[in-house]
């Protein structure tokens, strides 16, 4: 017999241990797998071109090969790394058919002699660097000679959905040669405070092919503002979630903000409920009712969180949107709101019935000892009762909302999808992003983990998302652990 | 001057029960008692574990109400209401029928407020009326000296002693007339227990005082009446000197001298 007990400690102990070891090897999978995130390398793109001096001040530079210049790094854009595209630059004689100016870059020279007029790299597909390197590119402009006008422009923009605030490098503009016998004033244009822009130029014109290569000369330089770990930690902290973009952005806020707040609104739904339910069954409800009650109620806990959603789905999307839709200006059911009830609909049970248990454990001598002070039941419940389990209800609202927070599937179904950070500016745009698409942390590596490149930058940030999580809810259940061990009311 | 228990007239009788029998499911409790209790004493109830002592005073306030399985026949009279009426105010009845048990209950809020809520609840008193009353329960009770520059602190940090005499004070901030009491000093030491005492000598001036308990001599010491329970039959009631000086009954005597219990 003794050796049978012996036989029982072993085995609690080393499942205690494997346990705590999976946890331990969960989170340690999780960690590295994230590193990923920190490998990224970051590009940037910029257009630019020579503009007519006469060109309506609305002229932007365009894509004709020719005209602009286009200088992108971007990383991991499928099967494109490789490439670089590369035009002949044209002849004067072609230009004078053609175009009349051209802007020309070699990103490849890194001084001023080596530049060529004859190469066109309009895109370099091929270099993304990490944040500590940067590059530059220089920029060779002139006119053909058919050209007639006293000036030209130099005009800039980002690349498509490039957003140079968002850089880690500082991107500086600057003239690095004019032609000979032009008199102009150096100048050096920081891009991230003036991402588009144009600049006058005194007319250049190239009249042979040998000239070309004396026109204005530009730099545009990325120089490195801190390292790849910070600015993908910056990254990270940002306020958009888009790692589809050429230029992704990684920034969880705005998924973790939509959890909280749908966690947040959903236990502000389920916590009175619950607890009401709670006090319903310890301190109102017949036996025999609480018999058939309690488990009616875990059985409703055990509900899959999918069948949930698609109730949701069903019927409560439509019918808010049918309801509220109008007044609120809803655009669909699918929004934070309807998302937060179904996500009340399964922390009720939980509330509940943990706060049963919790009222339960609260001694009938505290009861007996209000009503023979003459307090009536409600005065019991809810100055003595409900106070002595205190601790034990906040503890069932903690793992209700660590619960929450962590649900996948509902959140899934209902929030609608579209990453967007709430509006706090204002309580009218607030109740707006409550109702409208918004997509959570879970749901988010659910629908995203699936068609990613495996250990690629984008990878690595799911796993990130994991990781906050993960330190989340783990936040959130030792809080209602420490809590609830006070609850332990001794009398 | 202490009447025999046979002797004492109606209006001095406060609370009397006629027999009176109750079961809890299918144990019989309490057989047949019947039990005059003069105002203004101090009626101990002894006897051996299970014998009803409990019960008879839990009748007194019907806290008996909630034990799953409970009936009970005969009359109970406590201030001249039935406290098993159906038109009785039980809220009324409690408030004049104070109680405190075995194990100190503090409520799970500040020494203040464990003695403020009864009076609030049945009074109304708010601000300096309910400081005064605070004050003369916690006095009265003999812990103000102790507690009060501590009012606002949770009442469950005060040792076993003082968590008992604040739950006196908390019954007579409601100001009850009969005070029952559940083995009051079983979970307390020598010096509380003194206290305690000292405490229902002093209530049995202007309150009528029942109190269960296993110990006799404190029934000896504190109390004028005693009644001697055995399996849920009242034994033997008498003025306390007459009964442990020279009980009528055998079992008394077995009781008292020790013989078992």
């Amino acid at each position: 017999m003794r050796r049978l007990g012996r036989l029982f400690d072993t085995t609690v102990y080393i499942t205690g241990i494997m346990v705590s070891v999976a946890v331990l090897v969960m989170f340690y999978y999780i960690a590295r797998e994230s590193t990923y995130a920190f490998r990224q390398t970051f590009s940037w793109g910029y257009r630019l071109a020579l503009l007519p001096g006469d060109a309506d001040s609305s002229a932007t530079p365009n894509s004709a090969p020719y005209s602009s210049l286009v200088a992108v790094n971007p990383e991991g854009a499928d099967g494109l790394d490789e490439k670089e595209e590369v035009f002949p630059a044209p002849t004067i004689q072609q230009m004078q058919d053609e175009s009349a100016l051209v802007a020309t870059a070699t990103p490849l020279a890194s001084d001023l002699s080596q530049i060529r007029a004859d190469t066109l790299y309009r895109d370099d597909w091929r270099s993304p660097k990490p944040a500590e390197e940067g590059t530059r590119v220089l920029v060779l402009g002139y006119a053909a000679p058919g050209y007639s006008l006293p000036t030209m422009y130099l005009a800039w923009e980002p690349d498509h959905s490039f957003e140079p605030r968002l850089a880690s490098y500082r991107l500086v503009l600057r003239l690095l040669r004019a032609p000979e016998g032009v008199s102009i004033q150096p100048f050096e244009i920081d891009l991230r405070k003036q991402p588009t822009g144009r600049i006058a130029l005194p007319t250049w014109v190239a009249q042979t092919d040998a000239e070309r290569t004396q026109g204005y000369v530009f730099e545009v330089a990325a120089i490195p503002q801190t390292s790849t770990f910070w600015a993908t930690l910056r990254g990270v902290l940002g306020t958009e979630w888009a790692p589809t973009l050429i230029y992704p952005r990684y920034g969880i806020l705005p998924l973790v903000l939509a959890t909280t707040l749908m966690s947040i609104l959903a236990m502000l739904i389920a916590t009175p409920l619950g607890v009401a339910t709670a006090l319903y069954l310890s301190e109102v409800a017949h036996p025999r009712v609480r018999e058939w009650l309690k488990p009616a109620l875990e059985l409703i806990a055990s509900v899959p969180s999918v069948v949930l959603g698609y109730f949701g789905l069903m019927f409560v999307a439509p019918a808010l949107q049918a309801w509220l839709g109008q007044a609120l200006g809803m655009q669909s059911g699918r929004n934070l709101l309807t998302t937060s009830i179904i996500l009340a609909v399964l922390a009720i049970p939980i509330v509940a019935s943990v706060t049963e248990d919790v009222l339960k454990a609260v001694p009938e001598s505290l009861r007996e000892s209000a009503i023979a002070l003459g307090l009536n039941h409600s005065e019991t419940l809810w100055k003595v009762v409900l106070p002595a389990a205190r601790a034990g209800v906040v503890a069932a609202v903690l793992i209700g909302a660590a619960r929450v927070y962590g649900e996948t599937m509902i959140v899934w179904i209902l929030s609608g999808g579209t990453a967007t950070m709430p509006a706090f500016h204002s309580p009218v745009a607030f109740a707006q992003s409550l109702v409208s698409s918004t997509r959570g942390v879970p749901d988010t590596i659910a629908i995203e983990m699936g068609n990613v490149t495996f250990e690629s930058v984008h990878y690595g940030h799911l796993f990130l998302l994991g990781l906050v999580l993960f330190c989340l809810t783990v936040v959130v259940n030792l809080a209602a652990l420490r809590i609830g061990r006070r609850q332990v009311w001794r009398v | 001057m202490v009447e025999p228990p046979n002797a004492l007239r109606a209006e001095q009788i406060v609370v009397e029960t006629h027999a009176l029998t109750v079961f809890y499911g299918d144990t019989q409790a309490l057989k047949n008692v019947s039990l005059p209790i003069a105002r203004n004493r101090v009626t101990a109830l002894i006897g051996p574990s299970g014998c009803g002592k409990s019960t008879f005073l839990r009748c007194l306030n019907r806290l008996n109400d909630r034990i799953p399985g409970f009936r009970m026949q005969g009359k109970v009279r406590v201030l001249e209401m039935d406290p098993y009426s159906k038109h009785t105010d039980l809220i009324e009845l409690r408030r004049r029928v104070g109680m405190v048990f075995q194990k100190p209950t503090p409520l799970p809020m500040s020494i203040y407020d464990n003695v403020a809520i009864g009076a609030r609840s049945h009074y109304g008193l708010r601000g300096k009326q309910l400081d005064e009353v605070v004050e003369q329960a916690l006095q009265r009770a003999a812990l103000w000296d102790e507690v009060k520059d501590i009012l606002k602190r949770p009442a469950l940090q005060l040792s076993g002693g003082q968590q008992q005499r604040l739950c006196i004070a908390r019954m007579l901030a409601v100001e009850p007339e009969v005070i029952l009491m559940d083995e009051p000093c079983s979970a307390l030491d020598p010096v509380s227990t003194f206290r305690i005492e000292e405490l229902m000598i002093d209530l049995a001036k202007d309150h009528t005082v029942i109190v269960v308990t296993h110990n006799m001599q404190q029934a000896a010491r504190v109390s004028h009446y005693t009644a001697f329970f055995m399996y849920g039959e009242l034994v033997e009631y008498d003025v306390s000197k007459q009964l442990f000086l020279s009980p009528k009954q055998k079992a008394t005597e077995d009781y008292i001298s020790g013989r078992f219990g």
